[in-house]
C-alpha cells in the first residue's frame, strides 16, 4: 500500500491525510485543499485507507475511525 | 470473432470525443484509477521503456513542464511496460544523474492491460514496447487529443502545453485555435451557420473578420 504499509507504518502523505481527518471530518476537495496534495492523490490515499478501515466516510465526509486513531498515534510516538 | 479457434475481441480504441476507458493500474505512487482524476485534466502518455535515452529525455521535458500544467489543473501520468521497481529505480537514478526529481506517477503496466485499452502499442513497430502516445483527458474524463510519436522521436513538450492550454481556452471562450497559436493570439471565432448571423458577424466591431467565415478576437 502506498500510504499505509502491513506493518502499519504511514507514509507521509497518509500520516498528513490521516492527521487532518482526527481534527474533522472533511470532503476530497477540503482534504486537497487543506494538505495541497492533488485530487487524484488524495483520492487514491483515501481509497487505501478505507479497504484499511483508518477512516470511515458518511454523505462523501471522510473522518478518523477508532482503528485510524490507534494507528496514528503508533505513528506520533515512532517518529 | 472467432477464427481458427482463437477468440480476437475486436476493442474500439477511445477516440476524440469518446469517454476514456477506465482503469486501475500499480503505479510509482501507487494504486490509481483514472477516475482518481475527476475534476482534473489529464495528460496520460506512454513510453517505451525505462532507462533508455529518448524516454529519459522526454521524462525530464515533461518534469519541467509539470508545473505550468498543474497550474492549469492538470496532471501528468506516464505509463510503460515496466515493473514498478523498474520505474522506482530509473526516477532514482534520473534524480542521481540528471538532478531532476520526477514528481508524477508512472503506471507499471507489466500485463500491456492500459495499454491494450488505449491502443498504446504499434505492433508493427514493437509487440513488447509501447509507443509514444498521449492522450489529453478532460475534466469530465472525455478524450480531447490524442498524439502519436514512433519510437525514435522524443515528442515536443511545448507543443503538449499548447494543446492543453488550447482545449481549455477552447472550453472556456467558445473559440476556436489558429495555426500555430500562442497563448496571447488572436483566437479564431466559430464560422456563422446561418447567412444572417454571417452578415451579423460582418457588422460586429468587436471581432476583425477577413470574410465572414473568418473572423479572429483577442481574447
Amino acid at each position: 500500500m502506498a500510504c499505509v504499509n502491513e506493518k502499519g507504518q504511514l507514509s507521509p502523505a497518509g500520516k498528513k491525510l490521516l492527521g487532518s481527518l482526527a481534527v474533522e471530518s472533511l470532503t476530497t476537495q477540503d482534504i486537497s485543499k487543506n494538505s495541497g496534495l492533488p485530487i487524484f492523490k488524495v483520492r487514491s490515499n483515501l481509497r487505501e485507507m478505507l479497504n484499511a478501515e483508518l477512516i470511515i466516510e458518511e454523505n462523501n465526509q471522510y473522518k478518523i475511525s477508532e482503528k485510524g486513531k490507534q494507528i496514528l498515534e503508533k505513528n506520533n510516538l515512532d517518529k | 470473432m472467432i477464427e481458427n479457434n482463437v477468440t480476437n475481441e475486436v476493442k474500439s480504441l477511445p477516440r476524440i470525443g469518446s469517454v476514456a476507458p477506465e482503469f486501475e493500474a500499480a503505479t510509482s505512487q501507487g494504486t490509481l484509477r483514472l477516475s482518481d482524476y475527476k475534476g482534473s485534466w489529464l495528460v496520460l502518455f506512454s513510453h517505451p521503456a525505462d532507462f533508455t535515452p529518448v524516454c529519459t529525455s522526454e521524462f525530464i521535458g515533461f518534469q519541467e513542464i509539470y508545473p505550468q500544467l498543474r497550474e492549469m489543473n492538470t496532471e501528468l501520468l506516464g505509463l510503460s511496460v515496466d515493473s514498478v521497481s523498474s520505474h522506482v529505480a530509473w526516477i532514482r537514478n534520473v534524480q542521481e544523474k540528471f538532478g531532476v526529481t520526477l514528481e508524477f506517477p508512472i503506471i507499471a503496466d507489466l500485463n500491456k492491460e492500459v495499454a491494450q485499452k488505449y491502443g498504446m502499442i504499434m505492433p508493427e513497430e514493437s509487440s513488447t514496447e509501447t509507443s509514444r502516445a498521449v492522450f489529453v483527458i478532460d475534466d469530465k474524463q472525455i478524450v480531447r487529443a490524442i498524439i502519436y510519436y514512433p519510437l525514435s522521436t522524443g515528442r515536443n513538450m511545448q507543443e503538449i502545453l499548447r494543446l492543453v492550454k488550447a482545449l481549455q481556452a477552447t472550453d472556456e471562450h467558445n473559440i476556436a485555435t489558429p495555426a500555430n497559436w500562442q497563448e496571447g493570439d488572436k483566437v479564431l471565432v466559430p464560422p456563422a451557420t446561418t447567412d444572417e448571423l454571417a452578415n451579423e458577424r460582418m457588422n460586429d466591431d468587436s471581432i476583425e473578420c477577413i470574410d465572414w467565415y473568418y473572423c479572429t478576437k483577442k481574447l
